[in-house]
């Protein structure tokens, strides 16, 4: 089970989260001027990173924040959370055995 | 019908049969407030209708004369008090007018089960994933979690004392569940 680092509440339980998918996807400035195909990527296409991976957790069952992760899809290392709109924390270079 | 006639939760049905050390406590007035912490305004007004410098620091509590206030997220509050909700939503009204708030009297919402004893928090331990022990949870801390696996806010109100805050909806399941986890310890000595 994952601990995760809420950036107001602290360390907490897996269980207390929601996950949300990739992070720091722009929602389009005009949705309407994008053809079908252009929609449907903002809308169905995200990355499968075999590695670190930037993405949204809610804090469901306590503060009830979204907010930032990177976690290693792979040994689910958690390197680093943060608030919604600050930078992502430096990713550690790869290791051997992880990538 | 008197507005504050003591509502009835489903946990009241058990309740007569806790163990000692857990009790379901009589209603009381709950207001959740919501505003925006930056403004030095909101800060100021909560503290002239409460008497309370609202907790920044998340998941601790503030205490005032008649009131306390529990840190429940960024920009929001669960103030609570003895009596009805009434008073203290038109002093916050009052106080707020024309901010950018929300005030909701959400006194129904949530029961108060009381979890007093030296296993108090042996049993919030086992039903919990959040650590409760003593050495990372102490008096005047409160936090959003689950407790059997039900949304609930629990706050240390005292050395070996503990407010259990839970939807009424679940109050007889969690009722049951803590007086059970508490069985085994046997009555205080
Ligand atoms: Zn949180």
């Amino acid at each position: 089970m994952l601990n995760i680092d809420c950036p107001w509440c602290g360390k907490r339980h897996e269980t207390e989260f929601r996950y949300g998918g990739e992070a720091h996807i722009a929602r389009p400035e005009d949705p309407a001027m994008l053809d079908d195909t252009d929609w449907a990527a903002f809308l169905f296409m995200r990355k499968n990173t075999k590695g670190y991976f930037a993405e949204r957790w809610l804090h469901s069952h306590g503060c009830r924040r979204w907010f930032n992760v990177i976690r290693h899809t792979v040994t689910h290392e958690i390197v680093g959370a943060y608030k919604m709109g600050e930078k992502p924390p430096k990713l550690p270079k790869p290791a051997g055995g992880a990538k | 019908m008197a507005k504050n006639s003591p509502w009835i939760t489903p946990a009241a049905a058990i309740a007569r049969d806790f163990p000692a050390g857990l009790t379901e406590l009589s209603p009381r007035a709950q207001v959740n407030l919501r505003g925006i912490l930056d403004e030095s305004s909101f800060m100021t007004a909560v503290k002239t209708a409460t008497g309370i410098d609202l907790p920044i620091t998340p998941n601790k509590v503030a205490t005032g004369k008649d009131h306390k206030a529990l840190w429940l997220s960024p920009d929001e509050w669960l103030l609570i008090g003895e009596g009805e909700a009434d008073a203290l939503v038109h002093r916050l009204e009052n106080a707020l007018t024309g901010q950018h708030v929300a005030i909701n009297d959400v006194s129904a919402n949530r029961t108060i089960f009381e979890l007093s004893g030296p296993h108090g928090h042996h049993v919030l331990m086992k039903s919990s994933e959040f650590d409760f022990h003593p050495r990372v949870f102490a008096p005047g801390d409160c936090v959003q979690t689950l407790i059997a696996k039900s949304q609930a806010i629990v706050e240390q109100v005292g050395e070996d004392a503990f407010h259990i805050y839970v939807r009424s909806s679940f109050s007889r399941y969690v009722g049951a569940w803590l007086a059970e986890a508490l069985a085994e310890y046997g009555a205080p000595a």
